[in-house]
């Protein structure tokens, strides 16, 4: 990221900069050229409404089809099978946020657009952070929406003030870490399609074997396996501890989901947001 | 056009020869020994490439030849592996932003959010540029009007034809009017009347000054908008010179005669070589009549095809393609797995 010089003032008399003292403040320009190009990408959403369809209509899908196709068949001891869904359906959108932003990030990848803002002027983290606030934002709304469909439905949260608290900074971290691990993923992969495509083979079976919709002390001995150290396992097991006070067991981490999510996410942000950054500087596929 | 300086005279393969060059300052895009390598691929091998100021560059050659990748250099999207470069002064490494101040990069895919307006676009561009909100009004309505764009300006990008997005692009690139401007391929994929709406614009923007280096696969196009051509292939350059020193040796347009079988190809051979100039592709059982006059030549020529009464397949005004200036520079077609010249490359969304 290069910073400009304070000191530097326009060489060039044919052009005029409307505001000269823009050099100076290069944090309030950082800021400004965020919100702008997040602007930009909230501003799609209601012209492109199908990229919202795997935070909003996917998951109210899954909880139509379990709720009332599969859910009579499947009996989960001391809780109405109601509420053991929906703190599963929560975690699985949840995850499914890194497929949305990795869709979303390599297609403005594939496009020029993101070309001309690197040769802008700007700073070129502000880029990749409005990136990342966008689909912050997207999954902010699928998850509201999702929650309001379960409380429609019937979904009887249990929760204390101070779990509810907890429960939305644990989300609101979580969907951050899969935000940006998404954006990763999405200026790696080479199209879109490629996107969901590893979105699909990896994503979607964790995110059914993480005691989302049945619970893993009763699975096949290698998917409970690795449904035992699956990251989504933490924040399934994290939602439901906070919001129904069902605990479950079988590995350190559905032990203590709180920390394994924590954790978890630490080493997503920890290994994703370098990573993404130092892609995002290099060059892009080309 | 403005008239180029001396040292331009045809570069024949060996790239290195050595031009005299006046210090520094006058030249807005100012390459030496430009490198830049994906893996063991060579995508520009040592590239010296100068551009004047207020002049027009075109940079030739097919797919794959290292222009895009050159253009992306010089415009801070790509960093060097060797060599340096520098515009309107400023390296492109070390002064980047500084860089990105003065130079403007239209590329190949128009640079637009699709799902923004046209005049969306070019509200965010000026602001991002570091207008408030009713300066870039002001600006984006100014170049809505200059480049036409009044009609679809509240149109999403996605919704428009290639030629209206590419006047929507090159509006955005010219929001704070740039030392440089970059056009990296400004009409492939683009029909021919759009191209000829585009090359308009361009040639308005020339009028007014700019500096412009622009990348094309096009001989046609160099020819319509540059004031020197720079031929390059592998990331090497082959030729430089104006149009007209290329075109000197690439030949002007042609007419070529294309017969049935051999046996015509032979009658055909004499009976025109009587009175023209001509020249035998046997493989391709093409006769090619040299055509200073265009479609007065034509005539003439198909007329004395038609006296001699013999079988012919086709009569066709040629005019010479960036294959041909291959063939006549370096004596070797553009290779095949590069794509031709033809307009054969489909518009990419």
């Amino acid at each position: 990221m290069s910073t400009t010089t304070i000191a530097q003032t326009q060489t060039t008399g044919q052009r005029q900069l409307p505001d000269g003292g823009r050099e100076r403040f290069a944090l309030l320009r950082y800021v400004r050229d965020t919100l702008l190009l997040t602007a930009r990408s909230l501003r799609s959403i209601p012209r492109v409404p199908e990229r919202l369809l795997d935070v909003t209509i996917q998951p109210i899908i899954f909880i139509l089809l379990f709720l009332y196709v599969f859910g009579s068949a499947i009996h989960v001891h001391g809780i109405s099978y109601k509420d053991y869904l929906f703190p599963g359906i929560i975690g699985q959108s949840l995850a499914f946020g890194i497929i949305g932003a990795g869709v979303a990030t390599s297609n403005d990848m594939t496009e020029g657009v993101i070309d001309r803002f690197r040769s802008l002027p700007i700073s070129r983290l502000s880029i990749i952070t409005s990136q990342v606030m966008g689909q912050f934002c997207e999954a902010l709304l699928g998850m509201v929406i999702v929650i309001v469909f379960g409380l429609l439905l019937g979904w009887n949260p249990q929760l204390t003030l101070a779990h509810g608290i907890e429960l939305i900074a644990l989300m609101m971290l979580g969907i951050f870490a899969f935000t940006w691990t998404g954006v990763f993923f999405g200026m790696l992969v080479r199209s879109p399609d490629a996107m969901q495509g590893v979105g699909f083979i990896v994503v979607f079976p964790l995110s059914f074997m993480a005691g989302t919709f049945v619970p893993i002390a009763g699975m096949a001995a290698v998917p409970r396996a690795i449904a035992e150290w699956d990251p989504i396992s933490a924040l399934v097991a994290t939602v439901r501890g906070l919001t129904q006070g069902v605990h479950s067991s079988g590995s350190w981490q559905l032990d203590h989901p709180e920390l394994a999510m924590v954790i978890w996410c630490a080493i997503l942000i920890g290994i994703c947001v370098p990573l993404a950054l130092r892609r995002f500087n290099r060059t892009l596929a080309s | 056009m403005p008239a180029n300086t001396a040292s331009q005279t045809l570069a024949r393969p060996l790239p290195d020869t050595p031009t005299p060059e006046p210090a520094t300052a006058s030249y807005a895009v100012e390459a030496k020994a430009l490198t830049k390598r994906f893996g063991d691929f060579v995508a520009v091998d040592a590239l010296d490439l100068n551009v004047e100021r207020g002049t027009v560059v075109a940079l030739l050659g097919p797919n794959g030849a290292g222009k895009t990748t050159t253009v992306r250099m010089l415009a801070t999207l790509l960093r060097p592996d060797g060599g340096s470069a520098s515009v309107a002064g400023h390296d492109v490494v070390t002064e980047a932003e500084k860089v990105r101040r003065e130079i403007s990069l239209t590329g190949q895919f128009a640079a637009l959010d699709k799902n923004l307006t046209a005049r969306e676009n070019l509200v965010l561009m000026a602001m991002l540029r570091g207008r408030d909100r009713k300066a870039a009004r002001k600006v984006s309505d100014e170049l809505i009007e200059r480049f036409d764009i009044e009609e679809f300006r509240e149109r999403l990008v996605k919704k428009l034809s290639g030629g209206q997005r590419r006047r929507v692009d090159l509006a955005a690139s010219l929001i704070d009017q740039p030392q440089v401007l970059v056009l990296d391929e400004p009409t492939t994929g683009l029909d021919p009347r759009s191209r000829q709406v585009v090359w308009a614009t361009i040639r308005d923007l020339i009028a007014g000054g700019v500096t412009l280096l622009l990348t094309t696969q096009y001989l046609e196009e160099a020819d319509a908008l540059a004031d020197r051509v720079v031929l390059i292939d592998h990331g090497r350059e082959i030729a430089a010179g104006t149009p007209a020193q290329l075109k000197a040796q690439v030949g002007e347009q042609r007419i070529d005669v294309v017969a049935v079988d051999s046996a015509a190809l032979a009658d055909l051979q004499s009976r025109l070589g009587e009175r023209f100039e001509v020249r035998v592709n046997r493989e391709q059982r093409t006769i090619s009549v040299p055509a200073p006059g265009g479609s007065a030549d034509l005539a003439l020529v198909a007329g004395a095809v038609q006296d001699s009464g013999i079988a012919v397949d086709e009569v066709a005004l040629r005019r010479p393609t960036l294959d041909d200036a291959f063939l006549a520079l370096t004596g070797h077609h553009v290779e095949q797995d590069q794509g031709n010249t033809d307009d054969d490359d489909s518009e990419q969304e």
